[in-house]
């Protein structure tokens, strides 16, 4: 590993070569001249930072992508070879047996098809509810936005208590109230990852909501004015005026709001714990790693994942940025 | 926008309306179902953190006994045990170790991300050298690609590569969030805002390289290092899942969202005591939000850099 880290040094090392070579001919060129004392400074001064990028942030990046093609376990560092494919082979194989892997896929699905619109959604609402000029506005922002000081462990651990499956349980005590006999909300393979949707979307929504506010403030009031005067109902408002002028903040927030979706895991993994009506792709890609060492096939996943995020980010941008 | 512009002369030829528009009902009323409303859902959005707060000061007993609005209130009856369930985390448990814990790691984790990354953003904003725009570009580059999904690489390079383990465990928690592509480049953005002239005085008065940057760019740039400050410490006091992946041999290192965990698997712990330990790693940020409001709304506006 140290080897195949030192080859990815040098051949950065050589890009850099080559790139500060083609500078320097450049600035010959165009005669500028380099200050040689301030560019040493310079470099050293950046030293810390490229060091610590190049092993935190470039070196996984790199490793997650050439381990996905390799068998490598984690007890064995020594012993790793190339499978090509292989990894990919037993992913898809899992998904066609409808094992963990597919049940992962699903779950992430409906948690992104879930939480996406109504995180968004209830933002809007909210920021919306909230854009008025009256005494107490600030109070109903704080309320909002007070669940996204909340961590998500502690989030997990709170509603684990409010969805408890014992008497005492806030939900089971309300539907005690009822006559409904306690359920255990968490253990229904059909309603358990709904509950984490509504558990996330309320913790995160309000920091949506302020992004949404500021830039609602940015759209003039003259608009309004116009389209009032013009007779435009609030509907109309809400789609002529409202949305065109929140559309690189709805880019934003879809975009982020959906890839945070993808990611999904400390909840399941925190409220279930590892269960097959709640796993999520990151979670499997976490076990298979960190659980069961298989370094090789969870950066296969991992691989996948970066691969379909990074698409849809992409269309997403495409579509919400050219109308 | 079909709004035409014909239609915006209009209003400015309207006569002026009077200031003092008087209320009619409807508006009045409609105040109303505002304020209903934005009760009913202010309520509804903090219940559950009422709930955490009031179970809290209650014994196992009287959490269980409580019902109706008592089940969001705190225990009044019964003062003289209203503190015991957080006594007994801070003692019993020890959870102020691992409070203790996080505030030196997120400490750390502050001022080195500042000077790391700041002394980055510097020359590359500031500086004119050789390669320059190869490291840019890798900024940029490391920007968009998404870097949650190499977690699993980050251990084995920790653990294998550098080949932490006891004491310097704790270098590997905090190290991977001292580098941050995105304070990097926000750092670059906000020193190219600085006018070149007040390094130039400085130069002329012999300050060197540092010097400048301590002096000068630093001070001059306070919101933007509150913010990276600001965001660093909820990012470093929030994290869960990589102190826990590291630090599960070695308890007494663990941050207090880790030690969450094992506080809930204590044999005999009460809800109320569970309660407890989640406020008591809830309040710094709490009070981080509070205090820090101006530069956390300054964040959102960065954030949308991001694009």
């Amino acid at each position: 590993m140290g080897l195949i880290a030192l080859i990815i040094f040098l051949v950065m090392a050589a890009v850099l070569g080559v790139m500060i070579a083609l500078d320097i001919r450049k600035a010959k060129k165009n005669n500028v001249k380099y200050h040689f004392k301030q560019c040493v400074i310079g470099y050293l001064m950046m030293a810390p930072a490229v060091a610590l990028a190049f092993i935190f942030v470039l070196l996984p990046i790199l490793f997650s992508l050439g381990y996905a093609f390799t068998d490598y376990h984690m007890y064995y560092p020594n012993d790793i070879n190339v499978v090509g494919f292989d990894n990919f082979g037993t992913l898809f194989k899992e998904i066609g047996m409808k094992g963990e892997l597919y049940h992962a896929i699903l779950n992430t699905l409906l948690f992104v098809v879930c939480v996406v619109p109504l995180q968004i959604g209830l933002a809007l609402v909210l920021a919306l509810f909230t854009n008025r000029k009256k005494r107490g506005v600030k109070i109903f922002k704080i309320c909002f936005f007070a669940p996204v000081v909340i961590s998500l462990t502690v989030t997990s651990f709170l509603w684990l208590q409010i969805l408890s499956p014992t008497e005492s349980g806030l939900l089971n005590s309300f539907l005690g109230m009822f006559g409904i006999a306690p359920v255990d909300f968490l253990a229904q393979p059909g309603t358990a990852m709904l509950w984490i949707v509504l558990l996330s979307a309320w913790q995160g929504c309000g920091y949506q909501m302020l992004i949404f506010s500021s830039g609602l403030t940015n759209i003039r009031d003259d608009l309004y004015e116009a389209a009032s005067l013009d007779g435009a109902g609030w509907w109309q408002k809400f789609t002529k005026i409202t949305l065109p002028g929140l559309r690189s903040t709805l880019l934003y927030i879809t975009i982020t709001v959906f890839v945070g979706a993808c990611r999904v895991m400390i909840q399941p993994m925190l409220m279930t714990g590892y269960q097959l009506h709640t796993v999520t792709l990151s979670y499997y890609m976490y076990q298979l790693g960190y659980g069961s060492h298989l370094i090789g096939l969870s950066s296969a996943v991992a691989l996948l994942m970066t691969i379909v995020i990074g698409t849809i980010t992409l269309l997403q941008r495409k579509l919400l940025r050219e109308k | 926008m079909e709004l035409s512009r014909e239609k915006l002369l209009r209003v400015k030829n309207v006569n002026p309306a009077p200031l003092v528009v008087p209320k009619n009902k409807k508006k009045i009323a409609l105040d109303v179902v505002w304020y209903v409303v934005g009760i009913i859902v202010s309520l509804i959005f903090i219940m559950p953190i009422l709930y955490m707060l009031a179970v809290s000061t209650k014994s196992q007993i009287a959490a269980d006994r409580a019902s109706g609005i008592a089940l969001f209130l705190p225990d009044f009856a019964n003062l003289g045990t209203f503190f015991n369930n957080y006594r007994k985390v801070f003692t019993d448990y020890g959870i102020w170790r691992n409070a203790l814990n996080s505030i030196i790691y997120a400490a750390i984790a502050i001022v080195l991300n500042i000077l790391v990354n700041g002394l980055a953003g510097y020359v590359l904003s500031k500086f004119n050298f050789p390669g320059k725009k190869f490291f840019t570009f890798i900024v940029l580059f490391l920007i968009i690609v998404p870097v949650e999904t190499s977690i699993i690489p980050l251990y084995t390079i920790v653990t294998q590569l550098l080949g932490l383990h006891g004491r310097m465990t704790v270098l590997g928690v905090i190290l991977p969030s001292v580098i941050s592509i995105f304070n990097i480049f926000l750092f670059m953005q906000f020193f190219e805002s600085i006018p070149k002239d007040y390094e130039e005085a400085a130069r002329i008065d012999g300050a060197g390289n540092l010097k400048i940057f301590f002096k000068i760019i630093l001070p001059l740039s306070k919101p933007i290092v509150a913010t990276v400050a600001v965001f660093c410490f909820i990012g470093v006091w929030n994290d869960y899942l990589w102190p826990m992946m590291l630090l599960t041999p070695y308890p007494e290192m663990m941050p207090i969202q880790a030690v969450l965990q094992t506080i809930q698997n204590i044999e005999g712990v009460t809800t109320g005591e569970i309660m407890a330990s989640l406020v008591v790693t809830s309040i710094p940020i709490f009070i981080i939000y509070i205090a820090a409001q101006k530069y956390i709304v300054q964040g959102f506006g960065s954030a949308g850099l991001k694009m």
